[in-house]
C-alpha cells in the first residue's frame, strides 16, 4: 500500500487527525477508526449503508476519497442519533415503528433521513421514496422506514407551526 | 510507487500539478466513478490531483445566450437549477433520473464526460444541444464540440496535463431526456436518449437533433434520425421512418445489462418518446426512473 497521510476533520462535531492511504475510501478510514456504526456493505456506491454526512450533505462514504475529506466535517448516524435534535426525533420514531430489522441498512437510513429533514423535507411519502432511492433494505419492505421519516417530518412541522404561533 | 494524493487549492495550481506529473496525473472531483475502479483493483498507480474544493469551477450561469457549466457542478445541483428547469429540461431531467440522491451529492459533471462511459447520462443532453467543452491546459484553452470530445470505451481527447473546466451549450425548452435501466433508482442506463427541436410556427421541426448512450462505444448523434425529421411534423408516418433510420446510427452490444436486439428496440421507442415530449406532445413519458 502507499504511503498514509495525514488527514484532519472533524467526526461528529470533534476535531480528529487520522492517518489515510491516497486511494483508501472515507468508509475504511472511519471503520478503522473505530466508527463501526458506519456499515460496509458492497463498497461500489450501490447500497448506501455507509451513508454519512460530509459537510452537511449525504453521501456515500464508499465512494469519498478518504484524502479530500481534509478540513470537512462528517457525521455518522451514531453522531446525528445522539446529538442533533432531528437525529434523535428519527431514531425514536424508527424504534417507534418498527422501521429497523436486521439493522444493517439503518445507519446509512438514519444519515438519508436525517439529510431529508434538514433540508425542509416535506411529510410526503413519494418525496421520501426517492429521497431513500439509492439505501436498500432487505428487510422492512421499506414501508416502515418511510412511516419514521414521514411521522418525524410530521413533528417537525407541527412544531415550527406552533413555533409561528407564539 | 504507489497512489499519491495532491489536492488542487485553484485552478492553476491543478494545472501546474497536471503539467508537473503528466500521464501519472489523474484528476478525481466527486470520486464516485475512480473509487469504485479503485476498489475492483482497476486503476493503475496514478497522482491523484483533487480538484473538489475548487468553488471556482461549481456555478451553472447563462453568458450571452449560452448556459456555462462548471466541470465541478453536482448532478444535485442540476436537478435543483431553476434555469435548467426553464431552458435546458433534456439536461435537468438527466439529473433527476441519475444515480440516487446521495450519489448526486458527490457526481459532478466534469466526472461523468471524463469518465466517457457510453451510458453516462449527462452526455446525451449535452450532444443534442451541440455543447462544447472547455478544456484548460497550464498554457492556455481551447474550446472543443462535445461530438469529438468522446473518442471510445473510457477515452476523451483530452491530452495529459488538460483540465475540463466547464460544459457550454445554446439552451433549448423543446427538448427532452428518458432513460430506460433495469430498475428505478441508481441504474446504468441500457438506452438512455436526448433530443432539441427547434418548432416553427405552423408545428414542423425546422432542425432536430438526437443524440443516444449505450448503444455504441460513446454516446452518438442519430444524424440517420435526424435527417428523417428535418423539415416535418412529428405525425405517426414520419416518426416510424425514424424509428427504422436510428437502427443505421447505432451499433449495441450484448452486456450484463442487456441484449443487442433489446437495445434496438429499446432505442427506436425511446426516440418515438423523446421527440413527442420534446415537442411537448405527450409529457408524462419519463421512462425508468420517474
Ligand atoms: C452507485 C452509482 C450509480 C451511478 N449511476 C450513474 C447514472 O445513473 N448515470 C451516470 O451517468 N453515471 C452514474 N454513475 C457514475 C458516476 O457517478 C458519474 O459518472 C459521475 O458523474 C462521475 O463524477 P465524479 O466527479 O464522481 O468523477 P470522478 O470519479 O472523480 O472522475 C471520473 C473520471 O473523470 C475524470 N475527471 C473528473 N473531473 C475531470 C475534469 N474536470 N477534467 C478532466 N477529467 C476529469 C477523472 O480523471 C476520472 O477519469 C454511478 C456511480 C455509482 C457509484
Ligand atoms: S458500502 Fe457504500 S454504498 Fe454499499
Ligand atoms: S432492516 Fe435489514 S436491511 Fe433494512
Amino acid at each position: 500500500m502507499s504511503e498514509k497521510v495525514a488527514v484532519s476533520l472533524k467526526i461528529n462535531g470533534k476535531e480528529v487527525t487520522l492517518l489515510a492511504a491516497p486511494e483508501q475510501n472515507l468508509l475504511r478510514l472511519l471503520r478503522e477508526n473505530g466508527y463501526v456504526e458506519v456499515k460496509c456493505g458492497c463498497e461500489e456506491g450501490d447500497c448506501g449503508t455507509c451513508t454519512v454526512l460530509l459537510d452537511g450533505l449525504s453521501v456515500k462514504s464508499c465512494v469519498t476519497p478518504a484524502c479530500a475529506c481534509e478540513g470537512r466535517e462528517v457525521w455518522t448516524a451514531a453522531g446525528v442519533s445522539r446529538q442533533e435534535r432531528i437525529g434523535r426525533l428519527l431514531r425514536d420514531n424508527f424504534a417507534k415503528y418498527g422501521a429497523s430489522q436486521c439493522g444493517f441498512c439503518t445507519p446509512g437510513m438514519m444519515v438519508t433521513g436525517v439529510n431529508y429533514l434538514m433540508n425542509n423535507g416535506v411529510p410526503d411519502r413519494q418525496a421520501i421514496r426517492a429521497a431513500i432511492s439509492g439505501n436498500l433494505c432487505r428487510c422492512t419492505g421499506y414501508k416502515k422506514i418511510i412511516d419514521a421519516i414521514y411521522h418525524t417530518a410530521q413533528e417537525l412541522r407541527r412544531e415550527t407551526a406552533g413555533e409561528g404561533m407564539l | 510507487m504507489g497512489y499519491q494524493f495532491i489536492t488542487a487549492d485553484s485552478v492553476p495550481h491543478a494545472l501546474e500539478l497536471l503539467e508537473r506529473y503528466g500521464r501519472d496525473a489523474r484528476v478525481i472531483c466527486g470520486g464516485t466513478d475512480l473509487m469504485v475502479r479503485l476498489h475492483l483493483k482497476r486503476l493503475p498507480e496514478c497522482v491523484f490531483i483533487n480538484i473538489r474544493n475548487l468553488e471556482e469551477l461549481r456555478y451553472i450561469r447563462e453568458e450571452d445566450g449560452m448556459v456555462c457549466i462548471g466541470a465541478g457542478t453536482t448532478l444535485s445541483t442540476l436537478e435543483n437549477s431553476l434555469l435548467l428547469l426553464g431552458k435546458a429540461p433534456a439536461l435537468f431531467q438527466a439529473a433527476q433520473v441519475f444515480a440516487d440522491p446521495n450519489v448526486r451529492h458527490s457526481a459532478t459533471v466534469g466526472g461523468n464526460i471524463g469518465n466517457a462511459s457510453p451510458s453516462a447520462d449527462s452526455a446525451p443532453p449535452l450532444l443534442a444541444f451541440d455543447g462544447q467543452v472547455v478544456v484548460a491546459r497550464k498554457d492556455g484553452r481551447r474550446l472543443l464540440p462535445i461530438r469529438e470530445f468522446f473518442t471510445g470505451v473510457g477515452r476523451t481527447a483530452l491530452e495529459p496535463g488538460e483540465l475540463v473546466t466547464e460544459v457550454r451549450f445554446k439552451p433549448n425548452p423543446d427538448s427532452a431526456f428518458v432513460k430506460v435501466g433495469l430498475r428505478n433508482a441508481m441504474a446504468i442506463s441500457v438506452v438512455n436518449i436526448a433530443a432539441s427541436v427547434d418548432l416553427a410556427q405552423d408545428g414542423t421541426m425546422k432542425d432536430v437533433r438526437i443524440a443516444v448512450g449505450a448503444v455504441a462505444p460513446t454516446p452518438v448523434r442519430a444524424v440517420c434520425a435526424e435527417n428523417c425529421l428535418r423539415g416535418r411534423r412529428p405525425e405517426e408516418a414520419v416518426i416510424r421512418q425514424a424509428m427504422d433510420a436510428i437502427q443505421t446510427d447505432i451499433k449495441p452490444i450484448t452486456d450484463v445489462r442487456a441484449s443487442e436486439r433489446y437495445r434496438r428496440i429499446v432505442a427506436e421507442n425511446m426516440m418515438r418518446r423523446v421527440v413527442l415530449k420534446a415537442c411537448r406532445i405527450c409529457e408524462n413519458e419519463g421512462g425508468a426512473g420517474r
